[in-house]
């Protein structure tokens, strides 16, 4: 998937280096001991509470459901409440279902960079793939391997229109917390629980 | 130079230049509607329109094979880049998002007249509600990062739905951002040429520019595959002209060295052929005068049909005996030249009756190039010739000849024989005589063609069979039948009889949809009243909604949307080639994917939609063409049975002439239902040939024992004539292309019969009137 843009992503990887070589001593070494982490895992399952405040709508909606990821490049993310509906990303496919109004909808991920970079921020975490991740975004890892967090920020000028940030905290292979802070205040914040995991 | 000879000269040279001025300003078309009647039925005309420039006529379907998944999308965007800013191709698809700003916001601007989900129930409270709703839901989904912005003017979610039913319009798969056939296995592209359908020089320019920027881009191991109309038009062009060109001068050098073996001199060789010139170039003019536009396909019949003017110069040379000049041996022979002449031309002559363009064009040049043939060969020929030319023929030659005509006349049991095999053999043929698939004709192979039919499935283009056509007075009406018509289809595609459709209305709808859209906005206060109403109990406030409030207010005062206001669009490219204004007169074109039930379509259609099948339409057509051509020829028949009747006065005569020619035909026909299961249109063309050239011989056996003292000298020059035309034809049916091996087997077994026949049904010479001069 990334091959064809080797080139690009050897720069990007390149001006990262540069960029955070002398930063925090938590460096790319714990960085690349999470993602290894990560990596052994060969599916998990959770439940999931979210909750979204929007400037749009008078109060924060909540969601929750289940979250199944099978490596290396399927999530599927089942809600409940308030309402059925589950989302698919499978390789570079999103596929939406709706049940209740019978509606599904496919969106080949490269035609949507926006939510092709969404996608990837919970993906490549969870398969470890530091590489996919820092294309979309420039990652800071701080913490111990009891209680990390990491904090992305999207590369793509587009993207910051629309996105500040993505904090995802999490203790060994497992993801505690999903922070999404948007441009102009809103934000989400999805926490994870009950995890089973098959490494 | 004697003073005739200035004058005939000089008459000549004036016809022939002023011919050659016709000729040189003469219209050449390649046009189809040489096979289309003076006055064609609606179906026939769209066939011919599509054909020429129709949207699916300028289609070419590409695949790239070879290399990883990743290498070949790297070369389909490199590609498409490449020929996006390439003039040849007005539209390059590989799956890459195209949908420019222009695009994104003419659909933006004008959602409210151009969605087809706005309705006065829509625009009610619930209605609201519900697509709130729906709203809220994909704004929680990961789509809401993008959607949000605009929510607070589209909370109804139109735009959402327009952007959809562009993307429903063509879906192959897509991997690595571009598409994929279904296995994964090759990269897909869609290109469309400037050049239309009939304009084979642009499609071929076109063609040569893919293939020049995919070599440039191409990675290691890569290659490409083309297909579409553009590549069948071209590659049976060239397949034509490579097996003609090849096989012409190989038949052409095999003549002449015959023909130079017989009058041992390059000049009377090159004299010889100079009554087909001129016959050619008098045909081409008459043509030019008579129709103002003169068909490709009547010049390469054409040039075939008058081959029987190089006969004309054999007769003459080959007669002329060693102490007697060219002008005397003229003079003998004229008065059979003369009706064989007169037999061919009212063969033709039906021809130029006929109701289709090209036949009638076939006839006119056949009879001008004849007659100018025969005329040159009469007044100009001998003065040409070398003073004091004679042929010579080898007394060997003569004491076979003789005693072959001694023989023949012994077998003559065989014709009645080989004619009760040749009906026992049509008699015993199953299916048709005649082919009534146009493909038969196509000299496109098989590979070729599934080729085509499977990158067509992969990329689900538009079917090359199937469309459907609305003819309306005005543009609008032409809209809103075609809305109507999208309405029934987009049913059809639910159920699956087919896999999709494109129609104008679904770009630009008619004034009436679009008033009535505007119409079921509600006004401001009621619709703020809506809204609020709306909002209850969702977790939005009815103020954040007041964008939207207002751009439904500007929508229900905005002017409606035209053609002008694509400019500049994708969209207005695809608005073109769907409909177009053709003498007052509006046309919209629906094409349809992955039709599986063509008759279930047709009955579902509203009345002023017409299913164009349009395999149907040009086999019907081909049909009809044929058909009439057989009628003709068989009226020629009966034409020519009437002449010679008038000429010889005597019915034994006549049948004398008529049967060796008839049951060559014949035979010819059952030899050829052996080698093939059905006879094509072309294969008519080379038994009118047979009946044309075969004539002269049976004439001069005819007149053999009547007039003749030199007969074994007269035989000669039809066993030359005839061995010419077996190598010439013969080797032409040794052609892959069908036509060219149609035409070619026909007349060379058809000849070939003809003079062995005609010998055979011929009286035996008188014992004394054999002897070699």
């Amino acid at each position: 998937m990334i091959s064809g843009r080797s080139g690009l992503l050897a720069l990007a990887v390149l001006a990262w280096c540069t960029g955070v070589a002398d930063a925090a001593e938590g460096g790319p070494a714990e960085l690349d001991l999470l993602m290894q982490r990560m990596a052994s895992v060969k599916s998990a399952s959770a439940k999931f509470v979210e909750r979204r405040e929007l400037r749009l709508l008078e109060k924060p909606v909540e969601s929750s459901g289940t979250l199944l990821y099978t490596a290396p490049d399927r999530l599927e993310r089942h809600t409940l409440r308030p309402r059925t509906e589950s989302m698919i990303l499978s390789r570079d496919m999103l596929t939406l279902e709706d049940r209740a109004r019978n509606r599904t909808r496919s969106l080949p991920l490269q035609q949507y960079p926006l939510i092709w970079a969404f996608a990837e921020s919970l993906r490549s975490v969870l398969a470890g793939d530091l590489a996919t991740l820092r294309r979309f975004y420039e990652v800071d890892y701080s913490g111990d391997a009891g209680n990390w967090t990491l904090l992305m920020r999207p590369r793509d000028a587009e993207m910051r229109r629309y996105v500040d940030d993505i904090r995802i905290h999490g203790s060994e292979n497992v993801l505690r917390v999903v922070e999404v802070n948007q441009t102009g205040g809103d934000r989400s914040v999805m926490t994870v629980s009950g995890a089973a995991r098959e490494q | 130079m004697s003073s005739r000879a200035l004058r005939v000269g000089l008459a000549w040279t004036v016809v022939l230049v002023a011919c050659a001025v016709i000729v040189v300003r003469a219209d050449y078309t390649g046009d189809l509607s040489a096979f289309l009647p003076r006055s064609p039925a609606l179906a026939q005309q769209v066939l011919v329109e599509q054909l020429r420039d129709g949207p699916v006529s300028r289609l070419l379907l590409a695949g790239i094979d070879g290399g990883s998944v990743e290498a070949r999308a790297l070369t389909s965007r490199r590609f498409a880049a490449a020929l996006r800013g390439d003039d040849a191709f007005t539209a390059v698809s590989n799956g890459e998002a195209q949908a420019t700003a222009a695009d994104q916001a003419f659909l933006w601007r004008n959602r409210y007249l151009l969605s087809s989900a706005v309705d006065a129930a829509a625009f009610s409270a619930a209605g609201l509600r519900a697509s709130l709703q729906e709203s809220l839901d994909l704004l929680s989904s990961p789509l809401g990062l993008v959607l949000q912005r605009a929510f607070p003017n589209d909370p109804t979610g139109e735009i959402v739905r327009l952007a959809e039913a562009q993307a429903m319009q063509s879906q192959p798969r897509v991997r690595e951002g571009v598409w994929f056939a279904v296995d994964g296995e090759r990269a897909l592209l869609l290109l469309q040429t400037r050049a239309a359908g009939f304009d084979l020089e642009g499609q071929t320019a076109a063609l040569e520019r893919a293939r020049t920027a995919f070599a440039a881009v191409q990675g290691p191991g890569q290659s490409m595959v083309l297909s579409g109309p553009a590549v069948f038009a071209t590659e049976s062009r060239d397949a034509i002209k490579r097996d003609s060109t090849r096989i012409s001068i190989l038949a052409t050098a095999l003549v002449a060295a015959l023909l130079l073996l017989v009058f041992r001199s390059p000049v009377v060789l090159v004299l010889g052929l100079l009554p087909v010139a001129s016959g050619a170039l008098a045909g081409i003019a008459a043509v030019s005068a008579g129709f103002g536009e003169v068909y490709g396909i009547t010049l390469g019949f054409g040039v075939t049909l008058i081959g029987e003017g190089v006969d004309y110069a054999i007769y003459m040379f080959t007669q002329t005996a060693p102490g007697t000049t060219p002008e005397k041996s003229l003079e003998r022979i004229w008065p059979t030249l003369r009706l064989g002449v007169a037999t061919s031309v009212c063969g033709f002559a039906a021809l130029l009756l006929s109701g289709f363009p090209g036949l009638a064009q076939l006839g006119l040049f056949s009879i001008a190039g004849l007659l100018v043939a025969v005329l040159f060969t009469r007044s100009a020929l001998p003065l040409m010739l070398p003073a004091g030319f004679s042929v010579r023929i080898a007394p060997a030659l003569g004491a076979a000849i003789g005693r072959a005509l001694r023989v023949a006349p012994k077998l003559r049991l065989v014709v009645p024989v080989a004619v009760l095999g040749a009906a026992a053999v049509m008699l015993a043929h199953r299916g048709a005589f005649w082919s009534d698939d146009l493909a038969s004709l196509s000299p496109v192979s098989a590979a070729a063609q599934a080729l085509d039919q499977q990158l067509r499935r992969d990329l689900g283009a538009p079917d090359v069979r199937y469309l459907i056509v609305i003819k309306a007075d005005t543009e609008d009406a032409a809209l809103a039948a075609s809305a109507q018509a999208a309405t029934t289809l987009a049913v059809l595609r639910d159920r699956g009889t087919i896999a999709g459709y494109d129609a104008p209305s679904d770009i630009l709808p008619s004034r009436a949809v679009q008033q009535a859209r505007q119409s079921a906005l509600p006004e401001t206060d009621v619709l703020r009243n809506r809204v609020l109403e709306a909002v209850r109990g969702l977790p939005v406030r009815a103020e954040t909604l007041a964008p939207f409030v207002g751009d439904v207010a500007a929508a229900r005062v905005q002017p409606l949307v035209g053609r002008a206001d694509l400019a500049g669009t994708h969209l207005a490219l695809k608005l073109d080639s769907l409909l177009r204004e053709h003498a007052g007169r509006w046309t919209a074109l629906l094409l349809l994917r992955g039709v599986r039930d063509a008759d279930t379509v047709e009955r579902a259609l509203p009345g002023d939609a017409i299913l164009v099948d349009l395999k149907r339409e040009s086999d019907r057509l081909y049909q009809q063409y044929r058909d009439t051509a057989l009628a003709l020829a068989l009226a020629g028949a009966a034409a020519i049975v009437a002449l010679l009747g008038a000429a010889l006065r005597s019915w034994r005569r006549v049948l004398a002439v008529i049967l060796p020619l008839a049951a060559a035909v014949t035979v010819t026909v059952a030899l050829l239902l052996v080698l093939r299961p059905s006879l094509t249109i072309f294969h008519l063309v080379g038994l009118l040939l047979v009946v044309a050239v075969g004539s002269n011989y049976s004439l001069f056996f005819d007149r053999l024992s009547v007039t003749e003292a030199d007969l074994s000298r007269t035989v000669a020059s039809l066993l030359l004539a005839n061995l010419a035309t077996v190598i010439g034809f013969g080797l032409l049916g040794l052609s892959s292309t069908p036509v060219l091996h149609a035409i070619g087997s026909t007349v060379a077994i058809g000849a070939l019969l003809s003079l062995v026949f005609s010998a055979m049904l011929g009286a035996p010479p008188a014992q004394g009137g054999a002897v070699p001069a």
